[in-house]
């Protein structure tokens, strides 16, 4: 029995074991290595994809789950190769270091800016605490989802 | 030299595909026919291998290759040879690789792993540094006397695997002084995990009779070298190319996996991708070491330190690897921040029956800085000074002698004391404290110092009017390469940054250096890129000179043009003059390479350092208030700031987001990470569950006020500014949280139940028994006293 996956607006076929976790199939079959499976453990959001919309660690997900579910990864958000607005607002804020938790900041903080359009600074934080990063110290990120915010 | 200034805000190129998930990092790369690999691991921290018999995993579905200790011959190490890559014979701690497997899939390789037959004698362990000294203590390495000795000069013997002394005049006689109180403190810090994101990964081949390596490393040359020095083959015959790296912070500063990889590449023939699972990262990861420290000063009521002595332990873990290096940092690390009228230190590396350890940013500074900085404030607290006036009065200046008798240029840290005065003096004040919390505030300094060493570059100009520099740099995050290095060379020739192309390091491409890491890529590796964009620029002006009919030293080269001085608009694009040199002498190119000059120490006073006087310090002022919860003992960051020496600032926002992210990291390893090993020698935090790094919610804004001008051999002025922001946070934090309470702090993290222990009084004074009361019963060689070093 063959898995059928939406990634990104494509339908595709894996025969994968479904008990595959649906990182390793999103990188090792498709290819999209945007999502990194960093902890593995659920906590640091480095592999976050949206799962009908709704931003989700692939790295505990049997890929069984996501069956018939919309995926999308960070290679989706961009529309034509163009930075999304809190894509934009982290390269301009310079927020960017070594970059491995940034496809997982992305996919949790476009979902915020669409569900929390009045979100305040502690808002972020919290929303944050999902996704881990150890080099940045948080600041730049925060910073530049305000300036998301600001840029309807 | 240059018409434009380097300094520039000029935002990373890197950016937008990391932001896309495009990038891709050695762990992201899949070649095609490539086989994967696992490798067998150690369930015991101390044994012998009675049986190793792989026969049967070779015949599990899909294995291509097995490899052990017997494919491996040689032995790897700084200043000891005494590391293996497979055990042999004798395991030496928990996690100590056996054997590796290459398979189809992992899972076959994980697969053929159990298959592997194993048999091992435990023997006993010693699991912690008292362990260590103890005078029955088993030996880790019971045939020490027998390995190669790489650097000569340390003592060695049984488990301490180096120790190195610094005794600069007569401290006995210091401290027999009527006039002086004497303060003693003792400290102990446990391990740090780097937490990289990335984790150590490596892609493997063997093509024509040579290996090429990708992998995610700090050191593309340190891995050429050392590979190669274990396979037993020559270094020519390997070569390293090093994708974007997902963070170091010091962890891939020395050899990881990647021999398994090209061992198993070479048996099997195909490409081999070996991946460290985060368990393997967070149990085997070269931690930052812990330590036990004791200071002891002789200090007059005036406020002189008139003798100082310190022990310093640190464990190496089962390896002495980088450990054996880092003992000369407690020379720097606790001798250079104040005038000391006499000094003598020890700093001795022990082997344990543990994970081996390795550098992690500000290696051995961070609890040297926490150790004295806490014992300043012990100093003052006794003599009746307020402690910033006792550090404002003690401070290095111009001409002052460091511990090893090196001489200090300039005044740098009184001025950023008080820049640091100003900084909180202008600060709102805070509202009233009326919620039962316990309030406190601290100042500390710091010193650190820019590891130069030999690094090289080669800029070729092309005809198109941009630049590609060619190095062996890595880009693992800081923006070294992708800003501060685009920034040197663009202004130096006089085009875009965005007109510079940072090659990605490739070991048959560019010339030797010593790694990215210890905050020297701006300044070594921009120091060799400046002269090579020297060259270049004037052969172009050489060249322009012909096609403008005007003397070279009356052009300029800025915004991407040759021109006259003073007649903007005129002469030539680079680009005209670049195609036109191209085909009249051929393409353009220049070389540049560069190495520390050396700052002597007194002669005598060093013995077993790797340096003995450091070229480029830099120095750190922190400041942070803090509030503690006396019901649960949880401290809150109220608010902290900094005052750097970066020498000068070639990219300010990416030096602040350099500082934000080592600040939050030194936070991390202030309040609450912590490495525990278990009786058995294993690392009980095996993941992200159980081992705690800072989340956005624990974070401040860090306020930060960049020191230039202070004296330094870097290009342009410079010195590195990423490692240094972690220095002095341990301190601060420890110091602040001292001055809430009111209690005595001797270690770290300082966790809610560590805190609330302490605020019950329920931790007893901290005691280092297997420190020898007298200084000079700590050192297995006593240190030669030299004439005139009395
Ligand atoms: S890898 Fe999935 S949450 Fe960390
Ligand atoms: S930028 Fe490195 S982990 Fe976030």
């Amino acid at each position: 029995m063959g898995l059928s996956l939406t990634v990104n607006g494509d339908r595709l076929a894996s025969a994968a074991d479904p008990t595959t976790p649906l990182v390793d199939i999103l990188r090792e079959e498709l290819h999209l290595t945007g999502a990194k499976p960093v902890c593995r453990e659920g906590f640091c959001g480095a592999c976050m994809v949206l799962i009908d919309g709704k931003p989700t660690p692939s790295c505990l997900m049997p890929a069984a789950l996501a069956d018939g579910c919309e995926i999308h990864t960070v290679e989706g958000l961009t529309t034509h190769g163009q930075l999304n607005r809190i894509q934009s607002a982290l390269e301009a804020s310079d927020a960017v270091q070594c970059g491995m938790c940034f496809p997982g900041m992305v996919v949790s903080l476009t979902h915020l800016l669409t569900t929390r359009p009045d979100a305040t600074r502690e808002d972020i934080r919290a929303a944050l605490t999902g996704n881990i990063c150890r080099c940045t110290g948080y600041e730049r990120i925060v910073d530049a989802t305000l300036l998301a915010l600001a840029t309807k | 030299m240059s018409d434009v200034s380097a300094t520039m805000d000029f935002r990373r190129r890197d950016a937008a595909d990391k932001l896309r998930g495009r990038t891709r990092y050695t762990v992201d790369r899949y070649l095609p026919g490539m086989l994967h690999a696992a490798v067998l691991r150690a369930g015991v921290p101390s044994g012998r291998i009675v049986r190793l018999d792989t026969s049967r995993a070779a015949r599990m579905p899909g294995v291509r290759a097995i490899v052990t200790a017997a494919d491996a011959p040689g032995m790897m190490g700084i200043g000891i040879a005494d590391h293996p890559l497979f055990a042999r014979d004798v395991i030496r701690y928990d996690g100590e690789p056996l054997a590796a497997v290459a398979a189809g899939t992992l899972a076959q390789a994980q697969a053929a792993l159990a298959a592997i037959d194993v048999e091992i004698e435990p023997l006993p362990a010693v699991i912690t540094m008292a362990d260590a000294l103890a005078s029955d203590a088993p030996l880790v390495h019971p045939n020490w006397r027998d390995y190669e000795v790489l650097l000569e000069g340390g003592a060695r013997k049984g488990n301490v695997a180096w120790e190195a002394t610094v005794v600069r005049g007569n401290v006995d006689a210091a401290f027999a002084r009527a006039d002086v109180e004497i303060i003693e403190s003792s400290f102990r810090v446990g391990r740090q995990n780097h937490v990289a994101f990335e984790p150590r990964a490596v892609v493997a081949s063997y093509e024509d009779g040579r290996f090429h390596i990708e992998t995610s490393t700090q050191v593309p040359w340190g891995i050429r070298n050392a590979t190669a020095r274990l396979l037993g083959v020559p270094p020519s015959q390997v070569r390293v190319t090093v994708p974007p790296v997902g963070g170091g912070f010091g962890l891939k500063f020395d050899l990881a996996i990647e021999p398994f990889a090209a061992l198993l590449a070479r048996a099997s023939g195909r490409p081999v991708r070996l991946v460290n699972s985060r368990e393997e990262e967070m149990l085997t990861c070269l931690f930052r070491e812990n330590a036990d420290v004791r200071i002891r000063s002789a200090v007059t009521r005036q406020g002189d330190i008139v003798g100082r002595e310190a022990v310093v332990l640190m464990d190496c873990g089962a390896y002495g690897g980088e450990q054996i290096f880092l003992t000369t940092m407690t020379a720097h690390t606790l001798g250079g921040n104040y005038r000391l009228g006499s000094v003598r230190l020890v700093s001795r590396a022990l082997y344990t029956n543990t994970a081996p350890n390795g550098a992690f940013r500000c290696c051995n500074g961070v609890y040297n800085t926490f150790a004295l900085e806490r014992h300043t404030d012990e100093i003052a607290a006794r003599i009746g000074m307020d402690p910033l006036l006792f550090r404002r009065r003690n401070v290095l200046g111009d001409k002052d002698l460091g511990a090893t008798g090196q001489v200090f240029e300039a005044d740098v840290l009184s001025p950023m004391l008080e820049r640091m005065d100003t900084l909180r003096d202008a600060a709102a004040p805070r509202p009233a404290r009326t919620d039962g919390r316990l309030y406190g505030r601290a100042t500390t300094v710091g010193t650190w110092f820019v590891f130069v060493g030999p690094s090289a570059a080669t800029v070729n100009m092309n005809a198109d009017g941009t630049a590609t520099l060619v190095t062996s740099g890595v880009e693992i995050g800081s923006g070294s390469m992708m800003q501060g290095l685009p920034q040197i060379v663009a202004s130096t020739v006089g085009i875009p940054p965005e007109s510079v192309v940072v090659r990605a390091a490739d070991t048959d491409a560019a010339g030797y250096d010593v790694g990215v890491g210890g905050g020297r890529t701006t300044v070594s590796l921009g120091a060799a890129s400046l002269s090579a964009a020297q060259e270049v620029r004037a052969k172009l002006l050489k060249v322009a000179s012909e096609m403008i009919e005007a003397a070279p030293e009356d052009l300029v080269m800025r915004h991407g043009r040759v021109e006259i001085a003073g007649a903007p608009g005129s002469g030539r694009t680079v680009a005209e003059v670049a195609t036109y040199a191209q085909a009249k002498h051929g393409p353009v190119s220049g070389t540049g390479a560069f190495t520390g000059t050396g700052v002597p120490a007194m002669p005598g006073c060093v013995a077993g350092h790797f340096i003995d006087a450091i070229d480029m310090p830099v120095f750190a002022v922190h400041d942070c208030e803090v509030a503690v919860d006396p019901e649960t003992g949880h401290v809150e960051v109220l608010n902290y700031r900094v005052v750097q020496d970066v020498g000068r600032a070639l990219n300010p926002r990416a030096i602040h987001g350099q500082i934000q992210g080592g600040v939050v990291q030194g936070l991390g390893y202030a309040l609450h990470e912590e490495v525990t090993m278990g009786s058995n020698g294993r690392v009980c935090q095996s993941g992200f569950e159980t081992y705690r790094v800072p989340l956005a919610l624990d974070v401040v804004p860090v306020e930060i006020s960049l020191y230039e001008g202070a004296p330094s051999m870097g290009p342009l002025g410079t010195k590195g500014a990423g490692e240094v922001p972690i220095l002095n946070v341990g301190a601060a934090i420890a110091c602040a949280v001292a001055n809430a309470t009111g209690k005595r702090i001797q270690e770290l993290p300082l966790t809610p139940p560590r805190v609330l222990e302490l605020l019950l009084d329920r931790k007893r004074d901290l005691t280092l028994p297997h420190i020898a009361e007298a200084w000079a019963d700590n050192l297995v060689r006593p240190h030669k006293t030299p004439q005139g070093n009395a």
